[in-house]
This record gives structure tokens, sequence and C-alpha cells, in this order.
């Protein structure tokens, strides 16, 4: 029988009730183990040097970072379209957005090496790509004979140290403040229950939504469409953007499953709000793979060598082309299906499946993205031997300190808005 | 009692269907289909002018298979998308199909270089049809499901009943069911807090369309025909009046014809200078797949002959057969004859089927003036031999290729024979254009296999010059000759 359930927090425990004391420290210890762990390994075992777990260190960095911007956005857009099924699991992604300015200082020692004038990462940050070293005779030419710059030379005026820095440094601010826009007037309502903080969020969350989008799109280009710099896709933010907010859905769900099952906001969470994150993540499922195929189908059929070679190195290696292959089932199909139909979407066990298979396959993207970028000539397969164990000691390492973020982010705050005025629509919330 | 039933349910006029218990509440409303089903009711129903929360449990209303239906008819349209698209571009299938020889040709267009059937390229049609044959399912599916569509319901004859797009509720339990019973479903109903209970009773006096509405179709469907009928009608017929344009935007469209004159633009300027509207290609421009780089093969020409006089290859350029006899006899004569290959290019392989080729092709371009045995003797020749006699035709017999100048292949060695039906001698016309090169050696070769005839050399048939030969050979009979000696080694 229906009742309608009163708009007020019934569960009895609603923070972390000093559970971060807890987790914080040892997840800290376990993130320094871990890419302590990479760095020792990629330095002495002959696997590539520091270079290699840089790029390691990208890859699961690119990870983590998607799962904020992600957050970010899911806030943004529940603000944008005034839902009210969300308000339980919002604050969630309030603090996981947060968590983006954090991630900001986790960026500092990619950040070094381009500051340094090291080419390890990205290939652009070097004196002879610009071409700078051309004798007077070749520039000639190629201004005479081509009728233009040559391409890195043009590419320059975006990607140089300088421009490069001042970028990521915006994107890091621009993310955090937005966060902290959100997460500090969702606080405020927790106290005062002020009904006019929600318009005025969502009177911002427009523009914002806009400066959103455009430092989405600039940060996917500089930091990881950039390691091929004379590569072109504009395709490449959305697909960017598709896996990262893909990721958040199964972040927000994974932890309002963890924080339920140790007895936190066990009330305010229902079936139905799970009932419809799988629901979003099947839909961004498929959008990964409409977003994936359609950079790969322009790509393919216009078969141009200056954009089908970055398609080369991922396919005609066999190593790359087995993830490849790997991304198209474990990315698509087979999320694709764990998330259809009503019955699989309600149950708990399976969602939590599909959502950590769903991340270790946003993982493999990355690292698909990422990797075949550290060595393009030899074109390395580096998911082999001790390589493995690296990326995954590095993976662990930055997913714990993730953790430890979130937690100390979280620390005693409410997980969920106490007084927000949609309240009772969530806690009402029902899925047919 | 189950006579005294059938009495009070069915009479003359009017079949009992149901009873429709009113509400005043969505509550009310649910709590009764909830007892409804203890009660052991299956044939029920729900009315209410929105979706009320937890009727369908209340109801025992089994969740729709709808979903399975459209996931079976998409799983389908994957298999009809690329099925379609397989067969339609001719698509080859392992040892199946191959695509030498593929079970379906289909339209095989080569675009952009890509395989016949690709899966890449083929994936947008078949999500398309994938997404419009879902679409279908689900709607179709829908009405299938509610057994729509339903020209009449019983249910609108009762008044009260129209309420239930507005502001009442109703629960409706079908005579069907097993458990009804006129008297005693009606106080159980009263029980659960009907405000009113009506029957629903179906109609029996008259099943029949209303007699207007016939005509009405009728007239509709001549209507419908009508502007077909009239298009056909001014599109087959000859007529004085203007004629009649259905799509004007397709019969007058803004384009320019090939071959035509460019169109004109302000202050009677044309569009292109040349006053054409075709563009030649780009200078130094090649058409994909025909650079002919292999002289050897598409010229006849040794692929390690270097001019000596640079851009003088006197066959190099194109003669057409306009050109006079004067202009012809001026044509240089010291032309360098071991340029030319005196063995077939290495892709032509001299056989049956090739002399055979050659026959067929030497039978329809050359025979009409070097004649079936290729003694000069074609139709085309002698009537304008005989014409040329009378002074009404200016005419160049065609030579007869058994004429020594012909056959030595010291003087014309296979690759200047090649050069001469592509680009044309004297007053003969080029072949290129028309004849594709492999016939165009196999031309060659079946010319080979006619001079090793033995038929003696004649010169062409003409009034002060004629021999027994050229009468005994002069026929179509001759050209069977080559078949029925062995292999000819050219």
């Amino acid at each position: 029988m229906h009742e309608t359930r009163p708009a007020k927090i019934t569960s009895p425990i609603t923070t972390l009730n000093g559970g971060h004391l807890r987790t914080a420290p040892v997840a800290l210890i376990v993130g320094a183990i871990g890419i302590g762990l990479a760095i020792m390994l990629s330095l002495s075992a002959d696997e590539g040097g520091l270079k290699r777990f840089m790029f390691t260190y990208l890859t699961s960095f690119c990870f983590v970072l998607s799962i904020s911007v992600g957050c970010l956005f899911f806030v943004t857009i529940m603000h944008l379209t005034r839902a009210g099924w969300s308000v339980t699991i919002r604050r969630v992604a309030e603090l996981y957005a947060m968590c983006a300015l954090g991630l900001g200082i986790l960026f500092i020692p990619i950040l070094a090496t381009v500051i340094s004038g090291s080419d390890m990462i990205y290939s652009w940050n070097q004196g002879g790509w610009t071409m700078h070293d051309l004798t007077d005779a070749e520039k000639i030419e190629f201004e005479t004979v081509a009728n233009r710059p040559p391409l890195e030379q043009m590419k320059y005026q975006f990607l140089n140290q300088n421009f490069f820095t001042v970028r990521v440094i915006a994107y890091f601010l621009v993310w955090g403040g937005m966060a902290w826009f959100f997460l500090s007037n969702s606080l405020k309502q927790d106290k005062t229950g002020d009904k006019s903080l929600t318009s005025r969020m969502q009177a911002f969350s427009a523009p914002l939504m806009i400066l959103f989008a455009v430092t989405v799109v600039f940060s996917s280009f500089d930091m990881e469409m950039s390691l091929s710099a004379l590569w072109f896709s504009t395709m490449f933010p959305v697909y960017f953007f598709a896996g990262a907010f893909l990721s958040a859905l199964c972040t927000i769900l994974l932890t309002g499953l963890w924080l339920q099952k140790t007895g936190r906001v066990t009330d305010e969470i229902t079936i139905d709000h799970y009932h419809d994150l799988g629901k979003l993540m099947q839909g961004f499922v498929i959008f990964w793979g409409y977003i994936a195929f359609s950079q790969f189908l322009l790509i393919w059929y216009a078969n141009i060598p200056e954009e089908t070679f970055w398609y080369n190195l991922r396919i005609n290696q066999p190593g790359w082309m087995t993830l490849s292959i790997l991304l198209l089932v474990g990315h698509l199909f087979i999320p694709f299906f764990l998330l259809m139909g009503r019955g699989l979407r309600r149950n708990r066990k399976l969602l939590a499946f599909s959502a950590v298979f769903i991340l270790a396959m946003h993982w493999v993207d990355h690292y698909w993205l990422i990797m075949p970028q550290m060595n393009p000539e030899a074109n390395l397969y580096t998911l082999t031997g001790m390589g493995i164990v690296i990326d995954l000691a590095c993976m662990v390492g930055v997913i714990a300190v993730y953790i430890a973020m979130f937690c100390m982010i979280a620390g005693n705050r409410p997980l969920v808005p106490l007084k927000d005025p949609r309240l009772g629509e969530a806690l009402n919330h029902e899925v047919h | 009692m189950a006579e005294e039933n059938t009495n009070s349910n069915t009479d003359e006029n009017s079949k009992l269907i149901g009873l429709v218990a009113q509400f005043d509440d969505p509550e009310s409303l649910v709590q009764a289909c909830d007892q409804a089903r203890q009660a052991g009711y299956t044939k029920t129903d729900a009315f209410s002018p929105f979706p009320v929360h937890g009727i369908d449990p209340a109801l025992g209303i089994k969740r729709t298979i709808l979903p399975f239906i459209v996931l079976g008819i998409a799983v389908g349209a994957v298999f009809i998308g690329l099925g379609m698209q397989w067969y339609t571009n001719g698509g080859s299938l392992g040892e199946f199909s191959t695509d030498e020889s593929p079970v379906f040709p289909g339209y095989r267009f080569k675009i952009s270089g890509k395989p016949y059937f690709s899966l890449p390229a083929n994936i947008p049609v078949t999500f398309e049809v994938i997404v419009l044959s879902s679409a279908f399912a689900t709607f179709f599916g829908m009405w299938f499901l509610n057994k729509l569509p339903m020209l009449s319901n019983p249910l609108h004859r009762i008044s009260r009943f129209k309420r239930a797009t507005n502001d009442k509720f109703f629960l409706m339990i079908e005579e069907a069911d097993e458990q009804f019973d006129r008297g005693s479903t009606e106080a159980q109903l009263n029980e659960w807090g009907a405000v009113s209970i009506d029957e629903c009773r179906r109609d029996l006096t008259d099943n029949n369309l209303p007699s207007w509405l016939r005509l009405v179709a009728l007239m509709g469907a001549i209507l419908l025909l009508l502007p077909p009928v009239a298009i056909f009608r001014a599109m087959g017929m000859t007529s004085r009046a203007p004629r009649l344009h259905v799509v004007p935007d397709m019969d007058w469209q803004d384009k320019s014809k090939t071959q035509t004159v460019s169109p004109i633009m302000m202050n009677d300027r044309y569009l292109f200078a040349d006053e054409r509207v075709m563009r030649a290609p780009v200078e130094g421009s090649v058409a994909r797949g025909q650079l002919d780089a292999d002289t050897e093969l598409y010229q006849g020409i040794k692929s390690d002959y270097v001019p000596t006089v640079s851009l003088t290859t006197p066959q190099g350029s194109v003669r057409t057969s306009l050109g006079t006899q004067d202009e012809a006899q001026a044509a240089p004569a010291e032309e360098d004859v071991s340029m030319y290959v005196t063995e077939f290019p290495k892709e032509i392989t001299v056989d049956e089927a090739l002399l055979e080729r050659g026959q067929v092709r030497f039978n329809i371009y050359c025979a009409a003036c070097h004649g079936y045995a290729a003694n000069g003797d074609g139709l085309v020749n002698q009537r304008a031999v005989a014409l040329a006699a009378t002074g009404k035709a200016q005419w160049t017999s065609a030579k007869s290729l058994h004429d020594a100048t012909v056959s030595n292949p010291e003087k014309n060695p296979l690759g200047r024979i090649f050069e001469t039906i592509s680009n044309g001698r004297g007053t003969m016309g080029p072949y290129g254009a028309q004849i594709p090169t492999e016939d165009r050696w196999a031309i060659v070769a079946y010319v080979k296999a006619l001079q090793e005839t033995g038929i003696k050399p004649v010169v062409a048939v003409s009034d002060e010059e004629s021999s027994e030969d050229s009468k005994a050979s002069g026929d179509s009979e001759a050209a069977t000759t080559p078949e029925d000696k062995t292999q000819p080694k050219p």
C-alpha cells in the first residue's frame, strides 16, 4: 500500500560518523605504498624508467579525475533540471566533485615535467618540436612550397609550456570553485533550511554548465589528446565526457551501497534511486559506445593519414588490438546486457557488480588512450610481465589516495542534504 | 442457479460484460482492488484519471512482456539490417560468397576503396534499422497487447464512466471471471466501499456498421484515387494543353547538363570563360586506376625504351578518323620500330580463350572494313571503294592484314599493331577509347593468328585488282579457319 513519506531524515547515522578517521590514514598508507612500489619497479625493473611510471600515473590520475568531473556534471545538471529524485544522492556527488581541487595537487608531478621543459610525457614540450632549429632554407621551403608553416609550428601556438600551465591551473580552479559553490550552499542549507539557496544554485547552474563544458573540452585536449600532439579529433572531448559521467554514476552508486551497508543513510537512498542510476548507467554505456564509434567511423571512412595513425597504433599492435576489442565487448556489450531490464536494475548485488565492472573497463579505457603514446614509434605493448604490476600498483595507490581525499572532505559533514526543499520528492521517488 | 444467471446476464438485446463500481478517491480504489484480488477475482480492471501508485500489485497485474517483444524484434533487426546491406552491396561471406564470384552480385560499387561489405560502414544503417523496428515493435506491440484498435467499448455506454477521465475512479469485475456472480459480486463491491455500481452491457441488437459510413468510406476511397489518376492521365496522353507538372522542382532543376553551354551570369558574362559547363580535369591529374604507367601493357612500347627525340613520339598523338589522306601521308615516316614490344606483355596470357575473345572483338570492331578474314574486303570498304570509283566519295582502301607490311614481324611488331588499334594509323581512326586494353591485345593475338592461317596476302578488293584468292576467302567462312587450326603460336 502506498504511503507518502514525510520529508524528514530518519536514518540514525547520516555522516561518516568518525569512519574517515580510520579510513583516511589507511588509504593514505596504501596509496603511498602503491605509488612508491610503482616508482621503484619502473625505475629498477628496466621497464622504461620514470617515463613508464609517469604514463601509468597519468592513466590512473585521469581515471579518478574523470570521476570527479562526472560528479560535478551530475550536481550541475541536477540543479539545472530542477531534479527532485536525486536530492538524497546529490551530496555524495558534491563531495566527489570537491575532490577535483585536491586532484589539482596530484597533477603537480605531471605539470612539473612540463614546466621543467621535459618532453617525457607531452612530446610537444621540446625545442625541436616547434622546428625552431630549421635552417633558413628549410623554413623558406615550408613557407613557399607548403605555403604555410609546419603543423608543429601552428599547434605550438596552443601547446606550449606557459599556456598549458595557465590553462591547467584554470581548469582546477574552475572545477574546485564550482564544486565549492554547490557544496557550501548545500551545507549552508542543511543548517538554515533556506529555500532561496536552491534557487540561487539553480540560477547559477546554467552559466556554470557552460564554463564546465569549456573546461572539460579543453582539459581533455590538453591532458590526454595532446599526448599525440599532431592528431585531430573534435569527438575526443565528448568521448572523455561520456566515460567520465558513466564512471561518476558507478561511483555514486557504489558509494551509496557502501554507506548503506555500513549502516549510514539507510532510509534515504532507496532501491528506486539505484534503479534510476542503473538506467542512467545503461544510457551512458550506450552513449559511450555511440561516441566511440562515431569517432572511429569518421576516421576509418575518411582514411586520411594525419588521423588514422592514432587508430593504427591501437589496431596494428596485437596487444593494443586486444584492448580495443576488450573495450568494445567489456565497455559496451556486456554492461549493455548487464543493465538491461527492470529486474536486473533493481538487484543491488548485480548493480554493484556492474558498477565495479564498468569502472574497471573505464580504467582500461584511459589506459588504452594514454599508454600507446608512451613510445608510438616502437609501439610497445606495456601491459605485460612486470608492467602489469606497475600499472596495478599505481592504480591502487592513486585510487587509495582518492578515497582518502573523499574521506577527508566528507569528514563529519552530512552525507545527505538535510533540509533540501525537494527532499520529500526524493524520499517518495518511485520508479515504475 | 446457473440457468438463472444466464437469463439475467444475457437477454435478447444485450449481454452483461461486468460490473463497474465507482470510487471517489484513489486510496479506496487501491483498497478495493486489493480486496478484489484477495477474493480471488482475476479478470478485473481499474480506471483512473491519472496513474495511481501501487495499483499494479493491488490488482495483481503481471509486468508486461512488451520489453521482451521489443528485444526480440531489435535482435532480429540486427540481422535484417546487416543482411540487407550484405545483399545490396554484393558482399562476400567466406567461401560461401567470394569477391570473385558473389552469390548475390547486388550493387557492387567501390566507394573510397572500402570493401563491399565491412562492419564499420554498415553499423549506422543497422543502428537505424534497430531503432526504427524497436519503435514500431513498441508501438504496435502495445496495440496488440491492448487489443487495439477497438472500435467501440461497452464501457462508454455508462454515463457515469465518463468521469473516469476527470475525477472519479472505477473498478470493473468482468462477467467472464470464474468467481463472478451477479448478486454476490455486487454485494462485495458495496462492502468494499463502492459509491455506485453500474452494469456494463454489450448491445447485441445492432452490430452492423451504420449504412452511411459505408458510403462515406467508398466516396473517400474514390476521392483518394482522383489525384493519381489525374497525374497518370496527364503523363500518359497527348494533349495540346501545357503539360501538367506535378513536381515542378524536378521538371525544372536548377542545374546545367553535361556538354552544354555555360550558364550566363550577370552582364552577359558566362559563368566560365570558355563558355562550357563542364570543367576539364586539373592538368596532370590522373583518374583513379588510370595511371597506366606500364607502357608495355598500355602502349605496346618497351619499358626500357628511351625516346631519342623528345616529344616527337609519332604514334603518341591522338588521330581522328576525319584526318585527310594528305595529312596521313605527311606524318613522319621515319619511325623507330625498335621501340615496340615483340612479345605479349606478361599480364596477357595467350590461350584459346583469348583468341576467341579476340575473334569476337575483331568481328565487331575491325571486320566492317578489314573483312572477317582480314583481307581488307569488309562491307564498308567494298561500298566505299565503289562510291570512290564513281567520284562520289573519297576513300583510302582498308589494308589487308595479310599484306607483307602488316604481317612482317620485323616491320610491324606486336606493340605496333596494338598501337595502331589504340591510336589509329593513316586514315584509320583510334579504337583505344572503345576497346579495353585486354581486348585490344586479344585482337592483336587474333590478327597474328589470322596471318598464320596461310592465306596468301591479297590486295584489298578494288576494280583494278581482284584475284581468285580474294574471292574465295572473301566470305565470312574464312573467319572460321583459325579455329580449326591448332593453337597458333603468335
